[in-house]
């Protein structure tokens, strides 16, 4: 295919999605997807730079990277630009203190925070946590406040683990702001800042970069609204539908990882 | 008013218009019995996601109001019609006390869903299982959107934001069932052999009732009583038919000017 050479000119950095991309969580940690140990371990080799960019927020990031060495993959956790680290430093700088709506496996991620009497709400992938008590209990924390703050970790719909696809924050913010009547700040894909900060660190341009994702919203259309370019993965979340969803179009689908690292590793410039 | 067609129907609400809470409101069942005594039809309609109309029933009973179960249509019955219209199986995330309004209706292998103010099934797990048969083209059929509600020790969500969830994971929307949705009304008045034209309702909420009445062609009369604020009447446009001070006012200006 003529047209891969063109869509995949000038690439200098690659943004890797991790949940869906390079494996499928699920009970007891979770699976490689076929070929993308391998695929991650090329693109290192390559002249490629890369880096790693997830929602995850329902294990810190040290408990993820440790579950993908183990996994197989060459991957170290100042390679991982995740959300709870960035909403940290929001908190901090903005003087917030939280009511924590989260996953009890990132509470660690929350150590240094003060949550006393607190001045906004924040939530994450919380799983099991979403009961309807402790989502009340954030309502309530809500309507107290003159000035309701929500900051979410991501906005997803939903995710793939091993068994089946299953319910993201996106679902449990939107409800929160229906009931308050407010809008979340988003930390994470797809908000720009986010991957602003990735390329930093990556120390490459946005139209030089390119993120790969199984996501057509968060991954595919946040990055491509940064001016990047992004590829769509059949794999993890992936429904047949995102190759023809309304709004963001890819610049191009893919089996998965492997075949977007062939591809990658094809055009190069020479 | 002028080319209107003579009143034949009468929507009458509960809570708040002919009763509040546990008391009746004065003089009210003895101005049901004179708009029964006179050509109308009436019917008995109500928002509610845990009382079944066994429940409701027992309540009118003790409160010495003359009124049969076939003559209350409540939020729960137009999702138990609409189960049956689409004839599919829902999974039904309704309160246990409401359960008694689905009685008959398979729930096995579940293909739609039903959801109200169930609390105690707004788990994680179990709103994923609804999530899912979402995802696989079961319809969302909510027995209404309320934001909140307020309980003893404060404010708690109402079913409205879990409807949300499911539809913002699922980018589908809910089929809302309650007042103030026009279907609600339209299948009220369904087997009275009316026309909306030729039917009033009478309620306490100006833009549930009143709004939502007036939307298919009925004529809105706004009661002063349970949760009416002052200036309600101006939360509508076009404004209510007629404000009154109460349910009895109401019959009377009925009985005299509308038949």
């Amino acid at each position: 295919m003529a047209v891969w050479s063109e869509r995949l000119a000038g690439v200098r950095g690659v943004l890797l999605d991790i949940s869906g991309v390079l494996l499928d969580c699920g009970a007891g940690g979770g699976v490689p997807i076929p070929g993308s140990v391998e695929a991650v371990a090329r693109l290192k080799q390559s002249q490629l730079k890369v880096r790693f960019c997830t929602n995850e927020s329902q294990r810190s990031r040290g408990k993820l990277v440790g579950l993908l060495q183990q996994l197989g993959f060459d991957i170290s956790e100042a390679e991982v630009t995740s959300p709870a680290p960035a909403a940290c430093q929001i908190l901090k700088e903005r003087g917030l203190r939280p009511h924590l709506l989260i996953h009890d496996e990132i509470h660690s991620e929350f150590d240094k925070i003060d949550t006393s009497n607190p001045n906004c709400v924040v939530i994450a992938d919380a799983a099991d946590a979403f009961s309807y008590k402790n989502m009340n209990k954030a309502f309530q924390v809500l309507m107290e406040l003159e000035n309701p703050v929500l900051i979410s970790l991501g906005k997803g719909r939903y995710y793939k683990e091993t068994s089946g696809l299953m319910l993201d924050v996106g679902a449990y913010v939107k409800a929160l702001e229906y009931a308050c009547g407010i809008e979340a700040e988003v930390v994470g894909k797809p908000s720009p800042e986010f991957f602003k900060s990735a390329l930093e660190v990556m120390g490459v341009e946005a139209h030089q970069a390119i993120m790969i994702g199984d996501d057509i919203v968060g991954d595919v259309g946040g990055a491509q609204r940064c001016g990047m370019r992004a590829l769509l993965v059949r794999t993890g979340k992936f429904r047949p539908s995102d190759e023809h969803h309304p709004e963001v179009k890819a610049d191009g689908y893919v089996d998965n990882l492997a075949e977007a690292v062939d591809l990658l590793l094809q055009h190069l410039d020479k | 008013m002028a080319a209107r067609r003579a009143l034949k129907a009468v929507l009458v609400d509960l809570n708040g218009t002919l009763h509040i809470e546990d008391a009746a409101v004065p003089g009210a069942q003895e101005a049901l019995k004179r708009l029964r005594d006179s050509s109308v039809v009436v019917r008995f309609v109500t928002n509610t996601t845990k009382e079944s109309k066994q429940d409701l029933l027992e309540r009118l009973k003790k409160l010495e109001f003359d009124i049969s179960e076939d003559e209350i249509f409540t939020s729960l019955t137009a999702a138990r019609s609409l189960v049956e219209q689409k004839q599919v199986r829902p999974m039904l995330l309704v309160d246990d006390r409401a359960l008694p309004d689905f009685k008959g209706i398979h729930t096995n292998d579940p293909n739609a869903v039903v959801i109200g103010l169930a609390p105690e099934h707004f788990h994680y797990q179990i709103l994923n299982q609804a999530f899912r048969l979402l995802l696989d083209g079961a319809p969302l059929i909510a027995i209404h959107k309320a934001r909140y509600y307020k309980r003893k020790d404060g404010l708690a969500l109402g079913p409205g934001p879990f409807v949300t969830a499911l539809e913002y994971a699922t980018d589908t929307k809910a089929i809302v069932v309650g007042k103030p949705e026009k279907t609600f009304f339209l299948e009220a008045l369904r087997g009275t052999g009316c026309e909306p034209e030729e039917a009033a309702m009478i309620g306490d909420d100006c833009r549930d009732d009143v709004g939502g009445a007036q939307n298919v062609g009925m004529l809105g009369i706004l009661v002063k009583t349970g949760k009416y604020r002052a200036a309600d009447e101006e939360k509508i446009n076009p404004s209510p038919y007629l404000t009154c001070e109460s349910f009895p006012h109401a019959v009377d200006y009925i009985l005299k000017h509308l038949l």
